[in-house]
């Protein structure tokens, strides 16, 4: 069986190869990366101090967030516009010239069949990865520092991106009679998605905890360096459950009714494994700068607190302060403490009208009866009120642990000629050779010859 | 021994087969005929386990055939498609016989039969100077043909062709017509869909004659002859048996 399966996966290859979709994304991803690149670097090197800039704040640059966060922002980009063509154009196309009724007579099992075209999809996004790639090499060219854990997070993020794009483009092209239908519903979940990130921005509670497990979300999570357990999971559940709903579609010979009630019992289990994987805690910071965690010293204090901390924020959905609360300290916190009770307190989204109310822009802490409060939103006053509320002192940080950061005022040399030139170049010449006739690699029963009887 | 029982399929309001029942011998060469729109290609469909029937059962002797069972005997080429449209003939041959797993010979509880090479295959539907093509470039008829060898190809012991003869010229439609003949001398069973009248008495052994998605009859053409003699339309001729039973 898995020699049929790999059969099966060297026609993948060669229908991705040729697929113009796909050349078309191996082609633009080149300028594309090229442009986030150069421009990355550019203001890299002027924030660094290139043509005299001040370098004033050299010591807390990151690579990761100047250069590796809008570097693959173009795969981002590509996953979103690019490859759900490529992966219904994959998927669609055995529907559309006649094939999947040759294959599904088979013994093989349609997961199997669609997981082929997975695996392919999937080595398609890595050889278009190269132009990433391309950049990392460039950077180390420069003399530019490279971290590799927080650079295959990144990496990381991008492909289990793309993968929720191929499981879903799978799903609708299968779904679906026509590639064009199944494209526009693909954008639409896409655009769905993003939808729901505004709407969780607008009223927070449950909408801000879904948003969370967005791809946009996501992404960004592991643009600054940051593994969650319950995203990875639940993105790995999302992509079986695409990719199941588009084998179970796969399969024609099936009533509707019964495909319709076996994709209702995969929504079912997908939904309550999505449920769930939110309450798997554990996350790991794996940039360099630990930008996604407090110090140690204080990681090391916050650890010691026993008893259960309380935190009311009277700041509405839409107000800065509390995105920024979020982001620089209760996002930490709750990495430390991870069954932090945190309530939101707001009459309306955007807080405008609230300015008035007394209680407003005041955050609570509660640890055992005790409360202290406090209307700053920076990490080192949470801190600060954490600590007054249990008695917990932190020991001091030590020179080590303070990120100094990789200042590097160097223009990005060669990069348009790689990215605007030779890639184009490259990208072209192999469209051609590969519009060449191939031979099976997998011919077995002699090419000129036949199987035995 | 094959029996097709209690097959209705309906598209809303429309019925397309209704309680259509036949059998299917070992190393026949059946010929399904009706006139456009008859049920053919959605018997052959249902048959082939690309769509489903509302009702309708195969046997194999007293056991009624699972889908999966009857995937693993019945193998259905449809008519007007263009698989792998990039790739060439070659390629397409290879991997019908490496995907199927022709090369590990037939399944389990089939009808006893020597599987075709790809060089007997190319060979009988000449297609050697066609190898290297790629299937989206090939004429309607070298088409056919190139899917026919896939048919051919396959392990499966009953293969159901819709159409086999559409888009060939005479001479071509002879050679096909002989070639078929050979692999059911082989083993092969061979259900065919055939709307022309003269093929079909050219190459086939027994003929279902369906007609607003019934049968309308079943048997050798002398059977066939002696059922319309009944109904008082005597005559030894294929389409004269046929306009009287249909």
């Amino acid at each position: 069986m898995i020699r049929r399966w790999l059969w099966l996966v060297d026609k993948e290859c060669r229908e991705l190869i040729s697929s113009r979709a796909w050349w078309v994304m191996l082609l633009a991803m080149g300028p594309l990366v090229g442009v986030s690149f150069i421009s990355a670097v550019r203001t890299y090197a002027e924030a660094s101090g290139l043509n005299g800039t001040a370098i004033g704040v050299g010591e807390a640059f990151s690579p990761l967030i100047g250069v590796w966060a809008p570097t693959f922002s173009a795969c981002e980009l590509a996953a979103a516009f690019l490859l759900p063509f490529v992966a219904i154009r994959l998927v669609g196309g055995d529907r559309q010239s006649g094939a999947l009724k040759i294959e599904l007579q088979s013994q093989m099992s349609a997961f199997a069949r669609i997981a082929a075209k997975a695996v392919v999809l999937l080595g398609g996004w890595i050889v278009v990865s190269a132009a990433p790639i391309l950049a990392i090499v460039l950077w180390k060219s420069y003399g530019g520092s490279v971290y590799p854990p927080e650079l295959a997070t990144v990496a990381g993020g991008h492909v289990l991106n793309a993968g929720l794009t191929i499981a879903l483009a799978a799903a609708t092209a299968s779904v679906t009679e026509h590639p064009s239908t199944a494209a526009i519903l693909t954008l639409s979940v896409t655009v769905g998605t993003w939808i729901v990130n505004f709407i969780a921005a607008v009223h927070g509670g449950l909408w801000e905890r879904a948003a969370g497990y967005t791809p946009t979300a996501m992404v960004a999570e592991f643009q600054h360096g940051l593994v969650r357990m319950d995203v990875v999971l639940i993105a790995l559940t999302l992509i079986v459950a695409g990719l199941g709903l588009a084998a179970i579609w796969m399969r024609l010979g099936v009533a509707v009714r019964r495909r319709a009630s076996e994709s209702m019992a995969l929504g079912a289990l997908t939904a309550a494994a999505v449920f769930l994987g939110a309450f798997v805690t554990p996350s790991w910071d794996l940039s360099e700068n630990r930008g996604n965690s407090f110090p140690k010293a204080d990681e090391a204090a916050l650890a010691q607190i026993r008893s259960p901390l309380r935190i009311e924020v009277h700041l509405a959905p839409e107000d800065p302060r509390r995105v920024d609360l979020n982001q620089r300290a209760l996002s930490k916190l709750r990495r430390v403490i991870p069954k932090v009770q945190i309530d939101y307190v707001s009459a309306t989204s955007i807080g405008l009208f609230e300015q008035t109310s007394p209680h407003y822009g005041e955050i609570w802490y509660e640890v055992a009866g005790r409360r202290a409060v406090s209307r700053s939103t920076t990490a080192e006053a949470v801190l600060e009120s954490i600590y007054s509320v249990t008695g917990v002192s932190p020991r001091g940080e030590t020179e080590d642990e303070i990120f100094r950061g990789h200042p590097l005022a160097v223009p990005p040399k060669n990069a348009a000629m790689v990215f605007y030139g030779i890639w184009p170049a490259l990208v072209s010449g192999a469209f051609f050779l590969a519009g060449l006739p191939r031979r099976s690699s997998f011919a077995t029963h002699a090419s000129e010859g036949g199987r035995q009887g | 021994m094959l029996q097709v029982a209690d097959l209705t399929k309906r598209y809303g309001h429309l019925t397309a087969l209704s309680e259509v029942a036949f059998s299917i011998r070992p190393g026949e060469v059946l010929g399904l005929i009706g006139p456009n729109g008859s049920g053919k290609t959605t018997l052959f469909e249902w048959l082939g386990g690309v769509l489903p029937a509302d009702h309708g059962i195969v046997r194999a002797g007293d056991r009624i055939l699972t889908a999966r069972q009857r995937s693993a005997k019945v193998f259905y080429l449809p008519d007007g498609i263009a698989p792998w449209p990039t790739q060439t003939v070659r390629w397409a041959l290879n991997f019908i016989v490496g995907f199927f797993g022709g090369a590990e010979g037939p399944p389990k509880g089939g009808f006893s039969r020597t599987l075709a090479t790809i060089d007997d295959v190319v060979r009988q539907l000449d297609l050697t100077s066609l190898l290297d093509s790629r299937i989206g470039t090939l004429s309607k008829g070298q088409r056919k043909r190139a899917l026919l060898a896939v048919g051919l190809l396959t392990p499966q012991p009953v293969l159901l062709s819709d159409e086999p003869f559409d888009g060939l010229d005479l001479r071509q439609s002879r050679d096909v017509g002989r070639t078929l003949r050979q692999h059911a001398a082989a083993g092969r069973t061979l259900l065919l869909s055939i709307h022309q009248i003269t093929d079909a008495a050219r190459v086939c052994d027994r003929f279902v004659l369906l007609s607003g998605g019934r049968v309308r009859g079943e048997g050798t053409l002398e059977e066939l002859s002696a059922l319309a003699a009944s109904r008082g339309a005597p005559s030894s001729d294929l389409e004269e048996v046929f306009l009287a039973l249909t």
